[in-house]
């Protein structure tokens, strides 16, 4: 009898330990749809010169120091642009490329979906506001009340982006949030949720500001116009389920060689979301197993107790 | 139970040599602690933006509650699985694990940035529960309570054992109400680190675009869980030699190898996924590439099936081989995790990492005031189950093993 009980225990806690961690297939997350009035910025790197405008521009707009050209972006540097070795010559035989580099602004954002507490959020949709947010921007905002400093959003982001005060000990995470301090209402559209002084200073129409919408159907433009001018593919249109900041490279030039990561369609972030939430069935599966655990310690205790003798090899 | 199965306290001296020891490589991981939250974590780390848990969450974290998951793998044989017979195997996995665990909570406090926000954990309103690192910390939080309170009846037996009688009704009445009380504890105790074990191998499920192919599936959580029975297991056996070693506890050959055994098996499992999920998602080309993470992948395989091949042929009835089975295990688990965490996952090009000798002493200072801890408390309350037939170092200790124990034994009883 009590060899039978051990065995049934020992399949139940075998498929409990396989139902708490298997992932599910069925339970998968939906894919997150870009917001409708989602904004966003265009990069053409066939039309940017390096010239920097848009990283001094931005150092200034959100009160950062200038210390020299920066070539990588950290506490104090919200965008940068870096001149890339290109691993095969471009079709115009160029062997360097520009890239602008900055928050990508997700569609489905792995750091919104690792914080804990929601301290990086999608605007106006967080679980308070940390002042002003505007629904439906998708730009993705960081509240310092609800920030812990446990910094999952720089293992998580497969673009490296957000940065940590590491001298400080009022660490805050720093990161482009578009210049929405700098959105102008009066002029609408676009430019009621924000206004990157990136994209106004730009010379070339190399960065362009807009609906994530609007960009889209301006790259596709641009490419249709100048087929031979670039690469067919839009960076950020599909990309780890889509991003609000869109990519154009030139003819020849891969994606990669500008040092963007090769992702697949679907965000990193539902991968994560579906494996883990898969298996507590919206919360049963937790509450069952403490049940079975409990249930079968109160008898094996009370079988003790009773004086049942336990499996011969207990004894000794 | 009989008797002899009572643990006692060891006694003895609590500030000795290797006591100070310990103590001193706490205080210099307390210096820089202390500086961290002077000056930043940056002053102590060299952790940057792209390497930004350095090591003391691998390691710290975990790696130190792998190896304090003793107390969920013995707790699930003796318990769940109703073999009583690891029982005496329960309340010393239990205090490493209550140990390991406060020192992996304390870790995360230590790094985080803004530890100050964190009374918003209290509010279950404000939880993101998308994050599989708030799942982490809540459970882990719950855990360390849990643990504790596990630990609750070696004090309060100890308590009433007192000559002091109204502590020792104290401990009686406490002990029995606590008694009536444990199923539902112990519950607890096997639910939290299935989910939270799981969700520490669920934190890198997000970092796909950043973590080598070989490391990354979605079995991670899986993976995790059946690391920490493994690590759990092999911590208990590495713990029994030293305390055999150090204070003559308990040694029972035939419980050992069928903890072993079990591992044996639960390693055979952990090596058997990962084949067989690389074969599945059609990885094994990546075992083609010679470069160092083909290194750290055939090394791990190496640490976990080792000992599997031990412990499930003859050769696992060898002290020696057993002890150094469990030791190759918990290397394993630990290698597994810190890849997974750290040598696997690259940021990027332009980035670099090597852990500070700041953030090394602060790991190494953790771990040392993790053993004093358990020295301390194994001196002072039952905790460790101790031989019945001692081998006296002099005839006055064992002429005084002998008198403590009666009396503890009558104590017990009555």
């Amino acid at each position: 009898m009590t060899v039978r009980l051990s065995r049934r225990a020992w399949f139940g806690t075998v498929a409990a330990g396989a139902a708490a961690a298997l992932p599910r297939r069925a339970a998968a997350r939906e894919p997150v749809a870009p917001e409708p009035g989602a904004v966003g910025l265009l990069y053409d790197s066939t039309r940017c010169v390096g010239c920097g405008g848009c990283v001094a521009a931005c150092k200034e707009s959100n009160g950062m120091p200038w210390t020299g050209e920066p070539r990588e972006l950290d506490c104090t540097t919200n965008t940068v642009v870096k001149t890339r070795r290109l691993s095969r010559p471009a079709a115009d035989g160029a062997t360097t490329a520009f890239v602008k580099r900055q928050c990508m602004q997700c569609v489905d954002p792995s750091c919104v979906s690792v914080c804990m507490l929601g301290a990086l959020h999608k605007e106006g949709a967080g679980k308070r506001d940390s002042g002003g947010e505007r629904k439906g921007t998708g730009i993705v905002v960081w509240d310092k009340e609800l920030c812990l400093g446990c910094r999952y959003c720089q293992i998580a982001c497969a673009y490296t982006i957000p940065k940590f005060e590491w001298a400080k000990t009022d660490p805050r995470i720093v990161k482009c949030q578009l210049c929405r301090h700098r959105a102008d209402p009066a002029r609408g559209g676009a430019y009621a949720a924000a206004n990157p002084s990136c994209a106004e200073v730009c010379p070339q129409e190399a960065v362009v500001y807009g609906r994530r919408a609007d960009l889209l159907a301006e790259a596709h433009r641009r490419i249709a116009a100048a087929p031979g001018r670039y690469n067919p593919k839009i960076f950020g249109e599909d990309d780890g389920g889509g991003t609000q900041a869109l990519y154009l490279a030139g003819a020849g030039v891969s994606f990669r060689d500008l040092g963007l990561p090769d992702m697949p369609a679907s965000s990193p972030a539902s991968l994560s979301e579906s494996v883990s939430h898969a298996p507590y069935l919206h919360g049963l599966t937790p509450i069952a197993l403490y049940a079975a655990a409990a249930a079968i310690v109160r008898r094996n205790r009370k079988r003790a107790e009773e004086g049942h003798a336990p499996r011969k090899e207990d004894e000794e | 139970m009989s008797a002899h199965h009572h643990p006692r306290p060891i006694g003895g001296p609590i500030l000795d040599r290797w006591m100070i020891t310990l103590l001193a490589l706490f205080g210099v991981a307390e210096g820089v602690i202390t500086w961290r939250f002077v000056a930043g974590i940056g002053a102590v780390s060299n952790m940057n933006d792209a390497y930004a848990w350095g090591i003391w969450e691998p390691v710290n974290v975990v790696v130190f509650t792998g190896i304090g998951a003793g107390a969920y793998s013995v707790g699930l044989l003796c318990y769940l699985l109703n073999r009583g017979k690891y029982h005496p195997l329960v309340r010393p996995s239990v205090l490493v694990g209550a140990i390991a665990y406060s020192l992996g909570g304390a870790s995360i406090v230590v790094a985080l940035g803004r530890p100050w926000n964190m009374y918003w954990l209290a509010l279950p309103g404000m939880w993101n529960l998308s994050s599989v690192l708030l799942e982490v910390a809540i459970c882990v939080i719950a855990y360390v309570g849990v643990l504790w309170i596990e630990m609750l009846p070696a004090a309060l037996d100890h308590a009433a054992t007192s000559p002091h009688p109204r502590w020792s009704a104290f401990g009686q009445r406490w002990g029995s109400r606590l008694a009536r009380a444990m199923p539902y504890v112990i519950a607890l105790a096997m639910l939290l680190p299935t989910m939270h074990q799981s969700s520490l191998g669920g934190l890198m499920l997000v970092a796909g675009p950043k973590l080598h192919p070989l490391w990354h599936t979605p079995l991670l959580p899986l993976l995790a869980l059946v690391s920490c029975l493994c690590m759990g297991l092999g911590a208990v056996v590495v713990l029994t030699a030293l305390m055999r070693h150090a204070w003559n506890a308990k040694h029972d050959h035939d419980l050992l190898v069928d903890v072993s055994r079990v591992n044996g098996a639960l390693l055979v499992l952990f090596a058997a996924l990962r084949l067989v999920d690389l074969y599945a998602a059609g990885k094994l080309r990546f075992l083609a590439t010679p470069d160092f993470h083909l290194i750290f992948f055939v090394l791990e395989m190496g640490l976990f099936l080792l000992p599997a091949f031990a412990f499930l042929t003859k050769r696992v009835e060898a002290h020696r081989v057993r002890v150094a089975g469990a030791a190759m295990t918990l290397c394993a688990g630990a290698l597994w995790r810190v890849d997974t965490f750290l040598t696997a996952y690259n940021a990027g090009e332009s980035w670099s990492y090597w852990p500070s000798w700041g953030e090394l002493s602060v790991t190494v200072g953790m771990a040392a005031i993790g053993v004093a801890v358990f020295i301390a408390v194994s001196r002072l309350l039952p905790v460790v189950v101790v031989q019945d037939t001692p081998v006296p170092a002099s005839l006055a200790a064992f002429v005084l093993t002998r008198a403590e124990r009666s009396r503890k034994g009558t104590a017990g009883e009555g």
